[in-house]
């Protein structure tokens, strides 16, 4: 996997989480940061850094990224989310624009 | 209160958050993030809990730090309890209470001193009453207050005049006198003031011109026929009024942009619009009035909607919307004299029209390809009329030929009526080729298990209404709906057998069934989702169609008894047990009929 290609997440604890381009680009807010004009540290070095987002939930969002290109590829799995995630999970979802 | 637009993520998020009670208690308790959450999204909980009927009044507590806003419509089950609750919740800005049936004056308690409340929905909460009002009033921050048809009397009304911050007021219904009208002459900053079926007369009317500001005024079913000139009104309700004068002024004309008049007499119809400016106008509703001449449309340039059903409207005046024709959008004709030759005139000159009704007129065959050449047509309704879905060409008497197969050109056709018509199994075929076709309403003694044959290839068909056919039980088995199909009303198919429509049902588990054989819990709960929007409802109320009182429900409730039962089954029905049994009860049958009319 060549490096352009991917991205590195980093959660709040800084657990790393090094993931295809494609997949991040799921998340609209990722995709503007990798992507917008200027440098970016985000866009130069393909590292993003979430304060807000600890590593349980930060896996998930991983998670999700590689189920929905499968699922917009005509893969229909279900996606299960367990309860006691939704809560933090949905707020870093609606951060992420995902 | 429309709700922002989730994400995927957040969407199924709050779905496995209200999957069971079990769920819940998984993350009930995560106290801190809850306070956390955006009240946007901690709203959508709240009403996704809700709707799944796991929402409880000790878990509203956890929502206490982030609500802003929060629509119990209709839910029968709060009360004090819920209400105590509510009244800690920090941040609330808006609470909707609308026909919550266990709210009365003590429940309401829970609302004094709260700080950030500026909206209040109590319409139709028929316990509350003036004590009600004094618990409100302590509540300053008050912008907009629905308290139409509660137990609230003019005393109570009067009492308002210290919310100074109010801008909208629903007063609809409560019997509101000239006197407390006068009394509320302190609440400059109205704009808008619901005063339908209110004790109001031309006396009151004077007072009106002191709210300066006032935009939206509805005095439908009232005692006044001079109303003054109210310089910045835009939207005005005199539905079922006497109308002598109104807004008469020389320079300062009113901005309308709406206007309703339904069921309006007019002492002195030649002036009826002589003071109106009507250039913006971008509705009009004279349905049922008593109007004869239509000559004042042709100044409405920019009239999008107008609904002249049940008027004089006839064939030699629809040369007058023809000169409006190329911005509207909306065009109720039924009920009117209007006939085939009438539709004649109209084609080519409506290039935007939407929606077209032509129920209960006398049109047939031949204003189908008049309507198909309305390019832009996405509802047509032509429930009872004289179409038969096929024409004989004159002299050859033994071909017929297909009328309905116009209806293909329109390429947006969404929304189909044909209740009530002549139009037989074979003359359907056409319409299976309409693509964009979403909803079909059939309703004839003459359709068989063919007809569900024909539709079952309609691509984004999602509602059917094949009422009152003689469809059989081997018919709808054999029927392979489309994928898209959603709900299918078979009510009145008297031969389909409580067995058919349960195998139906479990061979496609995502079409909703109506039948007089499906038990009438499940409709109960449909009728709860389907509610219509708050915007709806108050345009609703706020046309003042609905006659105060029960007299709608009424009416509804009469029809269908005498359509459905035989005089046996009435006498026998005189003493209905308390517990709704009958499918034809009258209490499930009108949010259907109110949200079919709506759509």
């Amino acid at each position: 996997m060549k490096k352009e290609d991917t991205v590195k997440l980093i959660s709040a604890e800084g657990m790393e989480f090094v993931i295809d381009k494609e997949a991040a680009m799921v998340s609209q807010t990722i995709r503007n940061m990798l992507t917008s004009p200027g440098s970016f540290a985000e866009t130069e070095h393909g590292e993003v850094t979430f304060p807000e987002i600890s590593a349980v939930i930060l896996e998930k969002i991983c998670q999700y990224f590689y189920w929905s290109l499968q699922y917009s590829r005509g893969k229909e799995t279900e996606f299960y989310i367990e309860p006691e995630l939704t809560l933090e999970l949905m707020m870093a979802a609606n951060y992420l624009h995902t | 209160m429309e709700m922002e637009k989730e994400s995927e993520l957040v969407r199924r998020c709050i779905e496995a958050a209200c999957r069971s009670r079990e769920s819940v208690e998984k993350w009930r308790r995560q106290r801190r993030t809850l306070e956390r959450l955006p009240s946007h999204l901690s709203q959508s909980l709240l009403q996704n809990l809700l709707r799944s009927r796991i929402l409880f009044p000790s878990l509203l507590e956890v929502f206490k730090y982030s609500v802003e806003e929060i629509d119990l419509r209709g839910e029968n089950c709060v009360d004090a309890e819920w209400m105590a609750y509510l009244g800690a919740f920090r941040y609330l800005r808006s609470l909707n209470l609308a026909d919550c049936h266990r709210i009365n004056n003590s429940a309401l308690w829970s609302l004094v001193g709260m700080t950030s409340l500026k909206e209040v929905d109590l319409s139709r909460c028929m316990k509350v009453t003036d004590a009600s009002i004094r618990h409100l009033l302590s509540i300053s921050t008050l912008e907009k207050l629905w308290i139409s048809e509660t137990g609230i009397t003019a005393n109570g009304v009067a009492l308002l005049s210290s919310l100074k911050n109010l801008s909208v007021l629903d007063l609809g219904g409560l019997p509101v006198t000239d006197t407390v009208l006068n009394s509320l002459q302190a609440l400059t900053k109205l704009q808008h003031l619901d005063l339908w079926g209110s004790k109001i007369s031309n006396k009151g009317a004077l007072v009106l011109q002191r709210f300066s500001k006032l935009s939206f005024l509805n005095i439908a079913w009232t005692n006044v026929t001079i109303l003054p000139n109210l310089s910045s009104l835009e939207c005005l309700n005199m539905s079922n009024c006497t109308i002598d004068s109104i807004l008469e002024d020389d320079d300062d004309k009113a901005p309308l942009v709406k206007l309703i008049f339904a069921g309006a007499t007019f002492m002195n119809e030649a002036e009826a619009f002589l003071y109106i400016e009507t250039r913006f106008l971008s509705l009009l509703d004279v349905s049922n009035s008593s109007l004869n001449q239509f000559c004042f449309l042709p100044d409405m340039k920019m009239l999008e909607h107008l609904d002249l059903s049940s008027s004089m409207m006839g064939d030699d005046s629809v040369e007058l919307i023809v000169c409006i024709g190329a911005s509207l959008k909306i065009l109720n004709l039924s009920g009117t004299k209007v006939s085939s030759a009438g539709i004649a005139i109209l084609a080519g000159h409506v290039p935007k029209l939407e929606f077209l009704s032509l129920s209960h007129t006398s049109i047939d065959d031949v204003a189908l390809s008049y309507v198909s050449s309305m390019p832009s047509l996405k509802v047509i309704d032509l429930s009872n009329t004289d179409i038969k879905g096929y024409i004989h060409q004159p002299g050859t008497e033994l071909h017929k030929d297909s009328t309905l197969a116009a209806l293909q050109n329109l390429r947006y056709l969404e929304n189909l009526n044909l209740e009530h018509t002549q139009v037989r199994d074979p003359d359907l075929y056409p319409l299976s080729s309409c693509k964009e076709l979403g909803h079909l309403s059939l309703k004839c003694a003459s359709l068989t298990d063919a007809t569900l044959h024909h539709l079952s290839s309609l691509p984004k068909l999602t509602n059917l209404r094949v009422c009152e056919a003689v469809l059989t039980n081997s018919g709808l088995d054999t029927f392979s709906p489309p994928t898209t199909l959603r709900m299918l009303d078979l009510m009145g198919c008297w031969l389909l057998t409580e067995d058919a429509i349960s195998t139906f049902t479990r061979k496609h588990p995502q079409i909703e069934i109506r039948h007089e054989v499906v038990q009438i819990l499940s409709t109960e709960q449909q009728n709860i989702s389907n509610r219509a929007s708050p915007s709806q409802l108050r345009l609703k109320t706020s046309r003042g169609n609905n006659k105060p009182g029960k007299v709608p429900i009424s009416q509804f409730f009469v029809v269908d008894q005498r359509l459905k039962y035989s005089r046996e089954e009435l006498l026998s029905l005189q003493f209905p047990p308390l517990t709704l049994q009958s499918p034809h009860d009258s209490g499930i049958e009108i949010p259907k009929l109110q949200s079919d009319r709506l759509n």
